[in-house]
């Protein structure tokens, strides 16, 4: 408690010092990347002369070797020109070596070629124990089997989850509860590669007054896929027959499996670009209802649609439920959606995380607790399309590169954008895309990889020096969904009531580290710590002390 | 032969008179002028000089007088039709002011008189052909400050945005301290559902006169659309503090603090807005979003109801409507408002994308229309 005491007490210190003096900037994140021994680089046309140059890549966080460490997994896109040479990118695989140092292992785990990638998932497939790996891309995607021993096999054609198209987002869930996991990936728009529309002709190939990439307006979109697991790694397309093929073809990027309403069975929301988003609840009958429009999440709160990108679920308020946020293009604004339970209210500008989030276009977002103390804070990060942005008439939006936006949680449903007051790590303009959290350090203090689009990828360890307590909880799920993939971790310290989903497929088509970190503030231990698990049953643990790391397993 | 011999006689007589016209010798004209005239009634151009010469002594009854007598019998000069058209507005005799401005258009390819027709046609609601003669207008004179000005004023009154646009662009750009232009240009471009554009020539203007109530509101409602609350309000509140009961800016204020949250003020402003204007489709849909917001659905679908009564065509009503009904459980009516709502977006985003195919102005590519 003393040691809890005096945290806050220099937190209170340095926020005082702060605020008399704002240039001073606090040390949050560092960029560890080249001194952790990753040299991946992204690869993108400089020109972006093709929407399909625009919209990569995704990153994953997850313990592949079961050492106890996370982590990284950088997804690389090819280009129109290096179309036809599917080693011209190379997706790369760090394994975590302690210590703040990673070893590139792409080579001998076999997973740095998925062709045309986009975004990744991950899941324990076959309930081994050891947690698969799902690339989505411009062409097949691929399921990588872990083998156990630092390598992978692609499974994808015996196990039938190939798809085709243009795949973005994907995620892994029990939606039948069948205990077994299934599969849902979001297409964007159909793209011929020896028929590419010609940059710059028409009108929906101009922004601004300048000539950019066309689409994905005027372009044909996509319907969705949903694999159903048939409990041997083998799937079924099913997504027209459970009610989630978008017949009509919207453009999908982010997807998220979660609760919205609180009945113990997953449904999903999909994030469409320049076109309503997707809720649909689950009928627990292998069919689902899309309701985004009853529901108050398919559009702005003024009916606009909005260009969907990223999105995350989290109970940053305490209300025992699952809200959104989701990113959107510039001018935009990005969706604070609060549930309410029986529907979800648009609290964006309320919550003032909308307006500064105008002049950027988003992309992987996170809720987050970066300081631990309690509340879930919201990191997104941004970079517009079209490179040619720095020639045009901006009018409100922000230039190509762009910097990211931190909310800090104030409490009462209000956040403040406060990237500024952590120097240029946060403010610096970048390009980036996919983004996943998780704990590189296992030091409890939640750290950021960031996927950019042009260039080396951001590597970002917390160093925040004034912090509360934490405590970080791994689920171990029985039968074959060993990850837990839907379960809920709810925890009670003092005034704190905390709640986190284990989610496949976060962010912008990325994928977070599934050990679930609670901020506990001054609290030294939960007074509970009880998990939902996707079947229906719970466990309960009592009087956890806080910052460590415990396990979970479901009996 | 003995016609024309009288036709010289006559004009003979008459010449004296308009030299002394010329010299200032008016009373002497006038008697001559008469008397030209009371030896034959059909001499037009007489008249049209006798008619001149009232002008130019300010005896507009009797200039009128000869001007509608010398054009019983033979088309008038350029000024003379176009004074005579205008009278003959003034008078609400549109059909014969329409008949000299044509005749001066056939004879003349006279620029004011086209303009001076299509004021006649926005007036008598002939949206296409005013912008007909606009368009007739602009290919003589394209550059002309004046015709371009009027060309948008009219336009704007039969709400014809794109051709206001098309007239505005050029003279905001060719006269860049006079306020107008760029006002209009903003409002044009709001009347056409351009907000995004709207809020830079409206910024212009307000450089140009800050202190224009009209300029003022018109910004504030272009930020509103754009969600740029923040920046809305305080232009809001300066056209307050100089025109405290401009119903727009209230209302437009309410709209501003709903979207800062400020919900309590938003209430007390769209009130005040509807207790001046009970139908304000814009405070109506204001206190519909706070009432959304108290969870009090039955009175937002009341107040989103107005909104839509008062402003069918806003998508933002509808959808909104949509939801109060989705919180009432009835489903049907929901729909029915998503569709309406669906209906209204597609038809403001065919038409901002006519406004720029037309225009030439971008949009905002493939990511946004």
């Amino acid at each position: 408690m003393r040691r809890a005491l005096i945290g806050l007490s220099l937190a209170l210190l340095a926020a005082t010092a702060l605020a008399q003096s704002p240039a001073a900037a606090r040390l949050l994140f560092r960029d560890i990347g080249l001194e952790a021994g990753i040299t991946f680089q992204h690869h993108s046309a400089p020109e972006k002369k093709y929407i399909v140059e625009s919209m990569s890549g995704g990153v994953a966080l997850f313990d592949y070797d079961n050492d106890g460490r996370v982590d990284i997994y950088f997804v690389d896109s090819l280009t129109v020109d290096t179309a036809q040479d599917p080693k011209a990118a190379r997706s790369a695989l760090y394994r975590n070596l302690g210590g703040g140092k990673f070893e590139d292992v792409t080579d001998k785990a076999g997973v740095g070629h998925p062709g045309w990638g986009m975004g990744v998932c991950t899941a324990d497939v076959d309930g081994d124990g050891w947690t698969d790996l799902y690339v989505t891309a411009l062409g097949p995607n691929h399921l990588y089997r872990n083998n156990h021993d630092g390598t992978f096999t692609d499974i994808t054609e015996r196990a039938g989850v190939a798809g085709g198209g243009w795949s973005a987002g994907c995620g892994f869930a029990d939606y039948d509860r069948d205990g077994d996991l299934d599969l849902f990936v979001s297409r964007y728009v159909k793209v011929d590669l020896e028929n590419l529309p010609e940059f710059g002709k028409g009108k929906t190939c101009e922004h601004r007054g300048i000539k950019v990439q066309c689409g994905p307006r005027g372009l044909p979109g996509m319907g969705d896929l949903l694999f159903q697991n048939d409990g041997s790694s083998r799937f079924t397309e099913v997504g027209a027959a459970a009610g989630v093929s978008d017949p009509r073809a919207y453009f999908g990027l982010g997807i998220a499996w979660f609760d919205s309403n609180g009945d113990g069975w997953p449904d999903l929301y999909v994030a469409n670009d320049s076109t309503p988003s997707f809720l649909y609840v689950n009928q627990k009958n292998g069919t689902f209802k899309e309701v985004a429009f009853p529901m108050g999440v398919a559009v702005s709160e003024d009916g606009a649609e909005q260009g969907g990108m990223g999105l995350a679920v989290g109970d940053y308020d305490g209300s025992g439920r699952f809200s959104l946020f989701k990113t959107n293009f510039a001018e935009e604004y990005n969706n604070l959606y609060h549930n309410e339970g029986d529907h979800f209210t648009d609290v964006s500008f309320r919550s003032q995380t909308a307006a500064s989030s105008l002049p950027y276009v988003g992309w992987g977002a996170s809720f987050l607790d970066y300081d631990n103390d309690g509340l879930l804070d919201i990191l997104a990060v941004n970079g517009h399309v079209y490179p040619q942005m720095d020639q045009a008439r901006l009018g409100a939006s922000a230039g190509y590169r762009q910097r990211k936006l931190l909310y800090h949680n104030r409490g009462e449903g209000r956040f403040e954008e406060v990237a500024a007051q952590f120097g240029p790590v946060l403010t610096d303009e970048r390009v980036s895309r996919g983004l996943a959290v998780g704990d590189l350090d296992n030091d409890g203090r939640l750290d950021v990889v960031i996927n950019d689009l042009d260039g080396r990828p951001q590597v970002l360890h917390n160093e925040l020096a004034e912090h509360g307590n934490w405590l970080v909880v791994k689920l171990r799920g029985k039968g074959r969904n060993t990850d837990a993939i839907g379960a809920v971790v709810k925890v009670k310290a003092g005034t704190l009531s905390l709640m986190r989903l284990v989610q496949s497929g976060t962010s912008y088509i990325s994928q977070e580290d599934m050990r679930r970190h609670f901020g506990l503030g001054a609290q030294t231990q939960a007074e509970s710590v009880e998990v939902l698990w996707p079947d229906g049953t719970t466990s309960r643990r009592e009087n956890v002390k806080a910052n460590q790391q415990i396990e979970i397993r479901q009996e | 032969m003995r016609a024309l011999r009288l036709l010289s006689l006559l004009l003979l007589l008459a010449a004296p008179a308009i030299g002394q016209t010329e010299q200032g010798k008016t009373q002497e004209a006038e008697a001559r002028f008469q008397r030209a005239l009371r030896a034959n009634p059909a001499l037009a151009d007489v008249r049209q000089k006798l008619a001149r010469l009232y002008l130019s002594q300010g005896k507009e009854d009797e200039a009128v007088v000869e001007l509608r007598r010398a054009a019983e019998t033979a088309p008038l000069a350029r000024d003379l039709a176009l004074k005579l058209a205008a009278v003959e507005q003034a008078a609400g005799h549109p059909a014969l002011a329409e008949r000299q401005l044509r005749s001066a258009i056939d004879r003349f390819h006279s620029v004011e008189a086209l303009l001076q027709l299509a004021r006649l046609q926005s007036s008598r609601k002939d949206a296409a052909g005013a912008l007909e003669s606009l368009g007739r207008a602009r290919a003589l004179a394209p550059n002309a400050e004046d015709v371009l000005s009027a060309s948008a004023q009219v336009a704007l009154a039969v709400r014809a945005p794109v051709p206001a646009i098309l007239a505005l662009e050029p003279l905001a750009r060719m006269c860049p301290t006079v306020a107008q232009y760029p006002y209009l240009l903003g409002v044009a471009l709001m009347q056409a559902g351009d907000t995004l554009a709207a809020a830079e020539p409206l910024q212009q203007a307000a450089r140009l006169e800050p202190d224009r109530v009209l300029t003022l509101v018109a910004l504030g409602l272009a930020f509103n659309g754009r969600k740029l609350y923040a920046d809305a309000k305080p232009a809001l509140l300066h056209a307050l503090q100089l025109e405290p009961d401009n119903v727009e800016a209230v209302a437009a204020l309410a709209e501003a603090e709903d979207g800062l949250g400020e919900l309590a003020d938003a209430e007390a402003h769209a009130q005040r807005a509807l207790a001046a204007a009970g139908g304000h489709a814009t405070a109506n849909l204001v206190m519909g979003l706070v009432r959304m917001k108290q969870e009090r659905y039955a009175e937002a679908r009341e107040a989103l109801e107005r909104a839509v009564a008062g402003d069918p065509n806003s998508p933002k009503a509808h959808y909104q409507l949509s939801l109060a009904y989705a919180r009432l459980g009835d489903e049907a009516s929901a729909r029915k408002h998503v569709e309406l709502y669906q209906r209204r977006l597609a038809e403001i985003e065919e038409r901002v994308a006519q406004l720029r195919t037309a225009t030439g102005l971008s949009g905002g590519g493939g990511m946004r229309p």
